[in-house]
């Protein structure tokens, strides 16, 4: 009928704008990008490349690169287990135990270090893990007599940065997934019988892991693609898969292994959402 | 729950806040410090910020960044005010699949993004630039637009259409006098967002800027590469109290928006 | 005052049909009530005349013109929604007016409708007034006045009182009709609230599965239901099931129920339906009603005690009868009471199962 027709074109015209540019910028270039993987060398400036799997090979052979993705996959899983202890304890406590204007005004404050510049954050840290930054000031103060003290330039310093930018995240998932939980279940579990721990295992747990396995992989895969806070806070011992591939498209010019690489990463990203896709179905929601 | 529980957890909460908030006081407080070097006393100063009026890479950076964010945040709106609307409006076969898409941009690390777009661009003859930067900055501001105006209509529904159309009015008039309204703080809240997604993007445009173009954090980045001085302090403090300024106006459209 | 003519009326999702061959005449200046269980086509049947639903099949006439390819806001009718959909960003006038607004009245014609509007609905001096500010009786009103002020011809009621709590209803119930009275317009509502459509409908029709079932009166459907479905859904009905025998039923485990109806040939296999309120309840030994009733003996198994009326559950052989007796007593029968229970042949409805 006319309206069924007129109705796909309003969706249509709606849609396509949007849709068509997000497959110019996002599946086109991935695509391309999977192409690119397979080449011997960029064919921009009149270069002549063939077909390889070399990049991938290299991959395979290369010690250095396994250990960097292993290293890599370590600092995701630092970051988030450390995110996790810290955030659900706190979204937790915000949403079963503070009530009213405290409650959302706390919240706003807890995220929104989150939406300002990652940039400008880490940068921050760097005013406080440096020689003569604050720390180091702080521990003169209390004993004059040590030697400066710096933690920037290590592991630490990167986990300390990267936990600090995505903590208001897993708190902000976990809270939106703990405060929906009426609180007329919990009633009905302590009427039961069941103690805190129980109530806590049995009833709040579970029904959180949505918010708490959203955070968690969207914690997680940032994070093993990061390269701006490992070099900043890291220095030389911050070298990870993200900054070697920043490397290829910055310094190198091995655009086709950095590609690789990316896909490589991407491979693992995939395989995350794979995993978790039936435990996460249709309860992705809100930011 | 007992005294002692609340106090603890009230604790927790403000060491949380302590830590969260900690490296950005140090830097402002840098900021506004007199001394070069970062030697205490602090000396209240704004010798650094009058620095800034007169550097000129980070004052063309700067109207990048604005310009760029405000072209973002026209298209990004704009397209994704139409995409929500079409959502909350109708069920067709193929939307779950097309909700699904609006998750690669925010879930794929921004790293890939971001080298496959310049790896694209750079065979298709589109290049570096600002233009290349929109593209990706608009590309990434899409799915929260969609998601923050979607969750507005989700709220109103569409009965308010419908009413409108029992009343007489035509689909042209219903959408200007009745939907427009109703959803305009959803969108103005999703376009501050669209706004701060592409003032603070750093990842993509540095691998789509090209050499004499920049965006602030691009600037800030190849100034800590190169060295602290406390110019970046002052330019990273305003960079800072504007992002969450503007958060904070979101939050406040988006929770009283949302009031019946 | 328009008549609304409903022809065979079909609407599919997917499989499942909505509406089965619908067909309704509504009369010009009617109320009329749609009662059904959820998603028995009621609502369909209503969005489908509003214009939010197409036809597969069928037709739909409003004074005669089909209006079948006209959009909503061309079919000049008004409606009420359950949720009341009124404009959060608007006042009350302006909600009011909005329906002249958009037609293009000039503004004192406007003032002068809404006014007149307001008064009837009872809610002038709220002009100024949000949504957000009004109770729930007074939203249902604004969205009353919102779509009676452009007097169209056809006045569509979703569930308007659903959200009220019970009081209020009841007044809303008594107001909208006087509303409806003194304007004039044929109105259809949809409701699941039994009672309402009762008291309110100038005619109701009931719904299953997207079909009508019955459509009548008030008194002539509750009191000749003609099938099992309508008599329980309409009130209770106490179900019998027995084959014809001289003249009356034969009822296993109970006996021989007469009924005023006429009867197939005997042998055939019947469905009765008794309401509760037409069962009479004696104790043996007091004074005993007519001797034209169907009358058995029976064990009071349960007594529910509702202030104005009481609810027996009394076992008679091998069936459990339900009872509505007004509370005249104001003591119920204590369980295990040797009754009497008895009913007039012209209670026994036939129905077909």
């Amino acid at each position: 009928m006319m309206q069924e027709a007129r109705r796909r074109v309003a969706i249509g015209f709606l849609t396509a704008p949007a849709y068509l540019w997000l497959t110019v910028t996002v599946l086109l270039p991935l695509s391309a990008m999977l192409f690119f993987s397979f080449l011997t060398v960029a064919p921009i400036g009149g270069r002549e490349a063939q077909l390889t799997t070399e990049q991938y090979l290299t991959f395979i052979d290369k010690d250095f690169y396994r250990t960097l993705t292993w290293r890599s996959l370590r600092l995701g899983f630092d970051v988030t287990l450390l995110c996790v202890l810290i955030g659900y304890p706190a979204a937790l406590g915000l949403a079963k135990h503070v009530r009213g204007r405290w409650r959302e005004a706390i919240f706003l404050l807890i995220v929104l270090p989150f939406w300002s510049n990652a940039l400008v954050r880490t940068f921050s840290w760097t005013m406080v893990l440096r020689e003569g930054g604050f720390l180091d000031r702080i521990i003169h103060w209390f004993s004059p007599d040590a030697p400066p003290f710096s933690i920037l330039f290590t592991y630490p310093a990167i986990l300390l940065g990267l936990v600090h930018s995505f903590l208001p995240y897993v708190i902000l998932t976990c809270y939106i997934s703990l405060e929906a939980i009426d609180d007329s279940l919990l009633e009905a579990a302590r009427s039961l019988g069941a103690n805190a721990l129980q109530m806590f295992a049995r009833v709040m747990l579970p029904l959180s892991l949505p918010g708490l396995l959203a955070g968690v992989i969207l914690t997680f895969i940032p994070v093993i693609g990061s390269f701006m806070e490992p070099r900043i806070l890291g220095g030389r011992a911050g070298i990870m898969l993200g900054t070697v591939i920043e490397d290829q498209f910055t310094t190198v010019f091995n655009w086709p292994r950095g590609a690789a690489l990316s896909f490589i990463m991407l491979g693992i990203v995939l395989l995350i959402f794979a995993a978790s896709a039936p435990l996460l179905r249709g309860r992705l929601k809100g930011l | 729950m007992r005294g002692f529980g609340i106090w603890a957890i009230r604790l927790y909460l403000a060491l949380l806040l302590l830590f969260l908030y900690l490296p950005i006081a140090v830097m402002v407080l840098l900021a506004f410090n007199q001394s070069p070097l970062y030697e205490l006393p602090i000396v209240w100063d704004t010798v650094w910020f009058q620095s800034l009026a007169h550097n000129d890479r980070l004052i063309r950076a700067g109207l990048n960044s604005v310009g760029l964010a405000l072209a973002n945040t026209a298209i990004a709106t704009a397209l994704g005010t139409m995409t929500a609307i079409a959502f909350a409006r109708y069920s067709f076969r193929g939307k779950a699949l097309l909700e699904l898409l609006l998750f690669p941009p925010i879930t794929i690390p921004w790293l890939i993004i971001g080298t496959s777009m310049l790896i694209f661009f750079f065979w298709i003859g589109i290049g570096r630039g600002l233009h290349a930067m929109l593209l990706g900055h608009v590309a990434l501001s899409l799915p929260y637009v969609i998601m923050v105006v979607g969750a507005r209509l989700k709220g109103h529904g569409s009965a308010l259409e419908e009413a409108a159309a029992t009343l007489g009015a035509s689909p042209w008039q219903a959408f200007w006098r009745v939907s427009l309204p109703v959803m305009a703080p959803g969108v103005v809240a999703a376009s501050l967002f669209a706004f701060a997604v592409s003032f603070d993007q750093f990842v993509i445009s540095y691998f789509l800027a090209p050499p004499g173009v920049s965006t602030l954090p691009v600037e800030i980045y190849a100034a800590i590469r190169k060295g602290f001085t406390p110019e970046i302090n002052a330019i990273s403090t305003i960079i800072i109290l504007v992002s969450m300024g503007l958060m904070l106006l979101f939050a406040r459209l988006y929770r009283f928006g949302g009031e019946r | 005052m328009s008549t609304v003519d409903v022809i065979g009326a079909v609407k599919r999702y997917g499989r499942v049909a909505a509406l089965d061959e619908v067909s309704i005449r509504f009369g010009e200046g009617e109320f009329f009530g749609l009662i059904g269980p959820s998603g028995s086509g009621k609502t369909t049947l209503l969005r489908a005349i509003a214009g939010f639903a197409d036809l597969d099949a069928g037709e739909i006439r409003i004074d005669k013109q089909p209006v079948g390819d006209r959009p909503p806001h061309k079919r000049d009718i008004g409606m009420v929604f359950q949720n009341y959909a009124l404009f959060p960003h608007l006042t009350v006038f302006e909600n009011v007016a909005f329906g002249l607004s958009v037609r293009g009245r000039p503004k004192e014609a406007m003032r002068k409708d809404v006014g007149a509007m307001l008064d009837l609905v009872r809610l002038s001096g709220f002009e100024a007034r949000k949504p957000r500010q009004l109770s729930g009786g007074q939203q249902q009103r604004v969205a009353l006045a919102r779509a009676l002020v452009t007097r169209p011809r056809v006045l569509l009621l979703d569930e308007p009182l659903g959200a009220l709590d019970k009081r209020l209803r009841q007044e809303m119930q008594i107001e909208l009709r006087s509303i409806q009275r003194e304007v004039g317009i044929t109105t259809i509502f949809v409701t699941h609230d039994q009672e309402e459509a009762l008291t309110l409908s100038d005619r109701i029709a009931i719904f299953n599965e997207g079909k009508v079932v019955q459509i009548g009166a008030p008194g002539e459907v509750y009191e000749r239901p003609r099938s099992a479905f309508a008599a329980g859904f309409l009130g209770d009905a106490n179900l019998f099931q027995g084959a014809v025998l001289d003249g009356g039923v034969e009822i296993g485990g109970l006996g021989t129920l007469r009924s005023a109806d006429p009867l197939p040939a005997a042998g055939t296999h019947v469905s009765l339906a008794v309401r509760p309120e037409k069962i009479q309840v004696w104790v043996e030994g007091l004074a005993t009603p007519g001797a034209d009733l169907n009358r058995f003996k029976g064990r009071v198994q349960r007594a529910v005690y509702a202030g104005t009326n009481l609810t027996y559950k009394i076992e008679v052989g091998t069936h459990l009868l339900t009872v509505f007796e007004q509370n005249r007593a104001a003591h119920p029968l204590p369980t295990g009471t040797a009754v009497n229970v008895g009913w007039l042949p012209v209670h026994s409805v036939l129905v077909a199962a």
